[in-house]
């Protein structure tokens, strides 16, 4: 038994509910026997590794739908053991390099020239190659992209790749260029409406439309949220009646309780606090990234107009620090620090520097 | 016997003592005489009964019946002694009544043993043998060993006994005789003879005796007068030596030896720093006495009466503390101390530093061997072992093979041995009976966590420098320096009491002029670095300002005090962990109480850190390690930005190490959940595949399965819910079991059971260790009817799949039975999946039942059965092949018999 985001995930292009366009051309491109490699990206929860699986069913039938799912161990350089989950089927295989962080070229590498290598046998097969599909792309290492892009080209008469991404940005453009783009929007609010109504008439309830709007608010297009939402609201009060609220997680909340702690007062020993909370959600495995980004953007929502520029200025030049720096506490401290400041000067109406 | 002689050679001297003891003497019976001649005697033949002046005073305690023990015997043998030494010095024994309480339980073997040879040995040196025993006697733990010693030194020497002087060589005749006696008569004071029969098992002693006598033999294989000869001979050589030695140090010596060397402290007295330092070690390495040597040495214990204070296990070493961590700065003398005090122990020292290799390995092949044994080769003391520069030790980590590691299995395992052993005999390995000191420099370091609870540590510190300057000038006073006690002072001063780099720059300075004075010294030390690095020495002076008086200790002008890039530099760079550093920076500069009030130095210092951070990553994942040499420059700017004079020490903030530890817990349940996911969607044809990537499964999966596995129900009997609380359960339990998500009940400290999640999930609602306010904490009574639903579905399942094998089995075989089909179907989502575990055969008509009247499947009988019935039938099967079923998928087919026949 599973969840029902997975439960009623749909299996077939024909069973999306919303980006029709897209799934329209995704058919003709399973049909035309000249499939590309292929890039999907778009938000979270926006549907990427549905849409990916309805077009695997659409290329290769019901056969993908067998899926297996094992462990690999690759071998580093230094003798260091690298496990690799894999999930595959006879016609492709699922891998998700940055789970092995630096090392994902070498699973890049290995892998991909071990099933390029093998030609598909099985005659009955509907495609003369095999797909493989790398998720969270934008993960990927330098290092990992460059072994792709030959990779790619090489091995086509093989290998199809399939390449799972957030945004673009971090991939370099010899992949861009290589692959068929293929964007996802996170759905509107009605599409998400559709899908919260059909789950809920597929499980057997009603769903009240204002406690779907409620949802759909608060996923903020994010499709598996909304679903998790729905199934955790459901459980926790089986009528759905009465005063709900919609759960946000954990972290987020506690995100909340930082910025209004930035907000209220600067001083050292407020530094200190958030420090702390800044450890605790750290501590709980939260990327600091994603909490920067919770952060900042409740700080923006309660400063002045002519604060909010800088303060996201500020919050995207320490991510940047953050990414390529390895001590993500200093940098998100900075930008508490860079805020503070910011808010003071802002609040006593003139620029303090050089004042002590 | 022995005993009665001596009284009878000092004649009324004696007769006083009765005359002083106490009225309950009356009851003691006298004694009487019975030998003259055997003073040999003494040792073996206990059945001897006698009372001397100094049991007499003991009457109070002792009852006035004879016992015939080795006591009595030992103190016979004590008063002996005395009365043979001299007639005015009787009473020596009876001084302190405690001295007999020592003597109460020694034995008689070593006694007798000693008595002998010291007997003969002593015979060149009677006034020293004199001297042993005088200061002794008082003592209170006086024992019979020098006692019995000093008698017969005395014995030989003393002119009075003139005709017991031969009786080493009368004795064998006296002791054959001695031991056809049965029995010894005594009388008591009221006159009634009392026969005392004699212990026959004593008799065994008598090998012994003439064991002792033929070793006589042997410890004079060399003979006396040769001896002597050679004695004279040595001390003609020294004598000879001595003045030619005086011009040698003038000369000859200074280009031999370091003044380091020449002047190291080679007895306990020498040794300069804390008493209470080279006290305390001492106390420690005392403590082993009992163990190593015996009772001999363990005298302060029994003048203190405080046996129960040291803590002693069964083979008499300290409980815990079986190791000593001496720590301290380097050139205090810590490698001096231990070796001189191991010396003065009486121990031979086995030393490991850190040239030697110190790999786990060591420890079982040097050093394991060497203290069972309990002493070196070739050497009679036994052993110590001194392992230097232990901090440089393997260590940390939590491997088993490290040297810390096993040096402290070594110390702790024996007791664990030791309850083996009576079991397993005498094959089992010996405990190590023999001290061992570590030495270090840093006590914090942390490759010695886990030595730490096992060792006694005593610090050293630098001592006051007056003691240093006075060391140094009686060096300089034999070394024919002049120089000024400022000059030295300031030696000091610079080298923080680092007694060997004085000596070293002394012997520097003396190689170039006879006199010592400031500028020379500053000029010799011009450069020195700092000698004692560490993290928070640091960071202090990142944090502090030089203090006044080391400025003037180094001689620095205000504007070399003022530059402080390059010292912090240096600083930084000696210690070499720029990331703990930077962390300690990071955690203490908020701290400051300096107004800020914009926050302007907040912000350079965060600039700092990031570009801190910035090159120390570029460092490490790009490889580039010529960064290394700025990167301690990129910490100096906190001196600039938050010196404060007077500011609080910078203490080390635990929070960053903290947090690393609780995120590397969290990260391994995580990675169990994602391990639950992985074997969930391996069940589920890949349905919960899609959370397993990281960022989905921290912030989406994990709130929210938590608040889904968290509905409200009522603690009620599973059979007794309302319709929909009861499809809740179900969905619950299923999520779960498919999860592999349990309650493990677990019972508290306070003694009250509870269920915990087991992979822990939950803590991912837990904020500062508060629960979000949304999930209703599950009550014990529901999740002690989850747990049982989650468990019987479990089972279920695994008796499915155990089921789902066999079907496949059977229509493999063409089975043409459908009827069992709708049967096998998996139970219905109701809790009682695991049915078929408790199949009954009920042998009525009805559909069987189980206790609660809910029926049973038969299928697994059936099916049982029925499997044995096809194989009977046997009609027709085909067998086929599935040949490399897997990813490659190269050659699929079902493949017939027939064309492999």
């Amino acid at each position: 038994m599973s969840l029902w985001v997975d439960q009623y995930r749909p299996r077939s292009l024909d069973d999306l509910h919303y980006h029709q366009g897209l799934s329209a051309r995704l058919r003709s491109l399973a049909a035309s026997g000249d499939f590309p490699h292929m890039l999907f990206y778009g938000p979270s929860g926006a549907g990427k590794k549905t849409r990916i699986a309805c077009t695997l069913k659409e290329l290769f039938g019901p056969g993908v739908e067998k899926i297996k799912i094992d462990q690999r161990i690759f071998l580093t350089p230094s003798k260091r053991k690298l496990e690799v989950n894999l999930v595959q089927s006879n016609f492709h295989i699922e891998i998700t390099p940055s789970e092995t962080g630096n090392y994902d070229r070498i699973v890049i590498q290995e892998l991909l020239k071990e099933i390029a290598q093998t030609q598909q046998v099985d005659l009955n097969a509907k495609q003369r190659f095999k797909v493989v599909i790398i998720n969270e792309a934008d993960s990927l290492s330098r290092d990992a992209q460059a072994a792709l892009r030959r990779t790619m080209e090489k091995y086509m008469s093989n290998m199809r790749i399939i390449l799972c991404a957030n945004s673009t940005s971090r991939l370099i453009a010899p992949i861009r260029s290589r692959c068929l783009l293929m964007r996802v929007a996170a759905p509107d609010s009605d599409a998400m409406g559709t899908v919260l109504d059909y789950v809920a008439r597929r499980v057997g309830f009603d769903l009240p439309p204002d406690v779907a709007g409620q949802i759909v608010e608060d996923a903020a297009g994010n499709m598996r949220k909304a679903l998790l939402v729905l199934e955790a609201l459901k459980m926790q009060s089986p009528d759905l009646s009465g005063n709900l609220s919609i759960a946000k997680p954990d972290w987020e909340t506690y995100c909340h309780k930082v910025a209004d702690l930035i907000v209220q007062e600067q001083t050292p020993a407020r530094v200190m606090e958030v420090r702390a909370k800044f450890y605790e959600l750290l501590s709980h495995c939260i990327p600091p990234t994603v909490i920067l980004k919770t952060v900042a953007e409740r700080v923006v929502e309660r400063v002045d107009e002519a604060l909010k520029a800088d303060i996201m200025h500020w919050a995207a030049f320490y991510e940047v620090r953050m990414r390529v720096g390895s001590k993500k506490i200093f940098h998100l401290e900075a930008w508490v620090v860079k805020v503070m400041s910011l808010y003071k000067q802002f609040f006593y109406g003139m620029d303090l520097t050089g004042f002590d | 016997m022995a005993v009665f002689l001596s009284n009878g050679l000092l004649g009324g001297g004696q007769q006083k003592e009765p005359a002083t003891e106490p009225s309950t003497s009356a009851k003691l019976p006298s004694f009487v005489p019975t030998d003259l001649l055997n003073p040999i005697e003494e040792d073996t033949s206990t059945s001897t009964r006698h009372i001397d002046p100094a049991d007499a005073n003991q009457g109070l305690s002792e009852p006035p019946t004879f016992t015939l023990d080795k006591d009595s015997m030992t103190e016979s043998r004590s008063f002996v002694s005395n009365g043979l030494l001299s007639g005015a010095e009787p009473v020596d024994t009876n001084q302190d009544p405690s001295a007999r309480i020592s003597m109460l339980n020694t034995e008689t073997t070593p006694a007798s043993r000693s008595f002998v040879s010291n007997g003969l040995l002593s015979s060149t040196e009677p006034i020293e043998a004199n001297q042993d025993q005088s200061p002794q006697t008082p003592a209170p733990n006086t024992e019979t060993t020098p006692a019995s010693h000093s008698f017969v030194s005395n014995g030989l020497l003393s002119n009075i006994a003139s005709s017991t002087s031969s009786f080493p060589m009368d004795r064998p005749p006296q002791a054959s005789s001695s031991t056809l006696r049965f029995n010894v008569q005594a009388r008591t004071f009221s006159g009634k003879a009392v026969y005392i029969r004699k212990k026959s098992k004593l008799l065994t002693n008598q090998p012994t005796q003439q064991l002792s006598s033929q070793k006589i033999g042997k410890l004079l294989d060399v003979p006396i007068h040769r001896l002597m000869d050679e004695l004279s001979a040595a001390t003609a050589a020294r004598l000879a030596a001595l003045p030619s030695r005086e011009i040698d140090t003038k000369n000859a010596a200074p280009e031999d030896t370091l003044l380091v060397d020449r002047y190291r402290p080679r007895r306990y007295v020498e040794l300069i720093g804390s008493e209470r330092v080279a006290r305390d070690t001492m106390t420690w390495v005392k403590m082993w006495d009992w163990c190593v040597f015996g009772r001999k040495k363990g005298k302060k214990r029994a003048r203190d009466g405080d046996e129960e204070l040291y803590d002693d296990d069964e083979y008499h070493r300290p409980r815990d503390k079986k190791l000593l961590l001496l720590s301290g700065p380097p050139g205090l003398g810590k490698t001096t101390l231990a070796h001189v005090i191991a010396r003065q122990a009486g121990y031979e020292v086995m030393e490991i530093n850190a040239s030697d290799a110190r790999s786990g390995q060591i420890v079982d092949d040097r050093i394991k061997p060497t203290l069972e044994a309990g002493a070196t080769i070739g050497s009679k003391k036994p052993v110590l072992l001194i392992i230097d520069e232990i901090d440089g030790a393997t260590g940390a980590g939590d491997s088993s093979a490290t040297f810390i590691h096993k040096l402290v299995q070594l110390t702790q395992q024996k007791s664990k041995k030791k309850r083996n052993g009576q079991k397993n005999g005498p094959e089992v390995k010996k405990p190590i009976l023999r001290p061992i000191i570590c030495i270090c420099n840093d006590h914090n370091a942390a490759s010695l966590a886990k030595l730490r609870p096992y060792a006694y540590q005593i610090r050293m510190s630098r001592p006051a420098d007056i003691h240093t300057v006075k060391r140094l000038r009686t060096i300089c006073d034999a070394e024919g320096l002049k120089a000024e006690t400022r000059a030295l002072g300031t030696l000091v001063g610079i080298a923080r009491g680092d007694l060997r780099s004085c000596l070293n720059t002394l012997q520097f300075i003396k190689s170039r002029s006879d006199e010592v004075t400031e500028a020379m010294i500053r000029r010799a030390t011009a450069g020195t670095r700092e000698a004692d690095n560490t993290i928070s020495s640091v960071l202090n002076s990142l944090f502090n300002p030089m203090t006044r008086k080391r400025v003037k200790e180094l001689g620095l002008t205000e504007d070399q005090e003022g530059r402080y890039v390059s010292r912090l530099s240096q600083e930084i760079d000696a210690v070499g962990k720029e990331s703990s550093i930077a962390t300690g920076c990071f955690a203490h500069y908020a701290n400051l109480r300096q107004l800020d009030a914009n926050f302007s130095r907040y912000e350079k210092a965060n600039e700092w850190l990031g570009v801190y951070d910035y090159m120390t990553s570029a460092m490490y994942s790009e490889g580039e390690f010529a960064l290394s040499q700025y990167i301690p420059y990129l910490l100096i700017p906190f001196h600039p930005l938050f010196q404060e004079r007077g500011s609080a020490r910078v203490e080390r903030s635990q929070a960053d190490w903290e947090h690393s530890q609780t995120r590397r817990t969290n990260e391994e349940i995580f990675k169990s959940l994602a391990g639950c996911i992985r074997i969930a969607s391996g069940k589920l044809g890949g349905s919960y595949r899609q959370f397993m990537s990281s960022p989905v499964l921290e912030t989406e999966f994990a709130p929210y399965l938590n608040r889904i596995i968290s509905p409200p129900l009522r603690p009620v009997n599973s059979q007794i819910v309302r319709p929909e609380e009861r499809t809740l359960l179900t969905r619950l339990v299923n999520i779960m079991a498919s999860l592999e998500l349990r309650f493990m009940q677990e019972r508290a400290e306070d003694g009250q059971l509870t269920y915990r999640l087991d992979p822990p999930i939950d803590v991912f609602v837990n904020y500062d260790g508060k629960r979000a306010v949304d999930i209703t904490v599950t009550r014990y009574a529901v999740r002690h009817i989850v747990a049982g639903e989650v468990e019987a579905k479990l089972t279920g399942q695994r008796v499915d799949i155990v089921e789902r094998s066999k079907p496949s089995f059977r229509s493999f075989f063409g089975s043409s039975d459908k009827s069992n089909a709708p049967s096998r179907t998996r139970l219905g989502d109701h809790a009682d999946g695991p049915p078929s575990k408790r199949i009954k055969v009920d042998l009525a008509d009805k559909p069987p039942t189980d206790f609660f009247g809910r029926p049973i499947d038969l299928t697994k009988i059936t099916v049982a059965n029925q499997a044995h019935q096809k194989k009977h039938a046997a009609k027709c099967f085909k067998i086929s092949y599935r040949f490399a079923e897997g990813n490659s998928a190269a050659v699929r087919r079902p493949v017939k018999l027939d064309s492999f026949l």
